[in-house]
């Protein structure tokens, strides 16, 4: 009994503060993929391998688009794995909530 | 300004709501409409101990007649359908409604075939989108404050 009240005592509270205290994701959390621009080639690689099929490739007048939306991706980081230049890339946000669905939804864009 | 004080601002923000909204209390349901499981998990996971959602006034309930909020989980698989739309109907408005998941959210990798239904805003409309597969209880405590705008312009309106 007093082993158990010491241990209780000893543990303190372990309730996170999270909306008051920023939380950050563990090393490795594979969140909200994000396009480089500057490095991105537009071969399309990512649009194949997507298993959600939430990435796609839009040509409208010479201009090129690519689009990704969170809404459905399940952050396999398939995109990531196959992408040679490096374009793609994971990173740590979680916090992606939206109202709409086009909210959810970047893009980047060239003109070739 | 660096950045941890415009976090620190917006966590500060974030509180304030918590404690003018939450002033009462919001109740959920969660309705499972074909989900794996891993979203029903981190349900769990929200009232345990270490995320505890009790402490801003959110309740889980055991039924949609004392909710205020449905949380759907799931591609809405064509068994489920009736479920979830008498669900839907049962909860007293003003109702919200979070889709919690990519497969909520449009189908995510089942898609839409002839068992699955590929989003719940294709049967009942939506507030708010959680991305996330499943989504941390984090973001999900997000979500929750990200439809908090939207209750109360319900409430305003006196929205059906």
């Amino acid at each position: 009994m007093f082993e158990i009240i010491k241990k209780t005592l000893q543990t303190g509270c372990q309730t996170t503060k999270y909306p008051q205290t920023p939380d950050f994701a563990p090393q490795g959390f594979r969140g909200k993929p994000e396009f480089i621009a500057e490095k991105c080639t537009y071969c399309a690689d990512c649009v194949k391998v997507c298993p959600a099929g939430v990435i796609w490739l839009s040509e409208k007048s010479g201009e090129k688009t690519l689009s990704l939306s969170c809404c459905g991706c399940i952050f396999c980081g398939r995109c990531e794995e196959v992408c040679k230049p490096g374009a793609i890339k994971l990173t740590q946000e979680y916090e992606l909530s939206a109202k709409k669905k086009e909210d959810l939804i970047s893009s980047i864009g060239r003109k070739l | 300004m660096t950045v941890e004080d415009e976090i620190e601002i917006m966590g500060q923000r974030m509180n304030d709501k918590i404690r003018k909204i939450f002033g009462r209390s919001l109740h959920i349901r969660e309705v499972d409409a074909g989900s794996c499981n891993a979203c029903e998990v981190e349900v769990n996971s929200l009232s345990n101990p270490i995320y505890d959602i009790e402490r801003f006034g959110l309740h889980i309930v055991a039924s949609p007649r004392h909710a205020d909020m449905l949380l759907v989980t799931g591609s809405v698989t064509r068994n489920m359908e009736l479920a979830l739309l008498k669900t839907y109907n049962a909860t007293p408005s003003p109702k919200l409604v979070a889709a919690m998941g990519s497969c909520a959210c449009n189908g995510g990798i089942f898609g839409e075939t002839y068992a699955s239904g590929g989003g719940v805003d294709k049967f009942i409309p939506v507030d708010v989108y959680i991305p996330g597969c499943p989504p941390r209880p984090q973001a999900v405590i997000f979500g929750i404050m990200v439809v908090l705008d939207k209750l109360e312009q319900k409430i305003g309106k006196k929205e059906v």
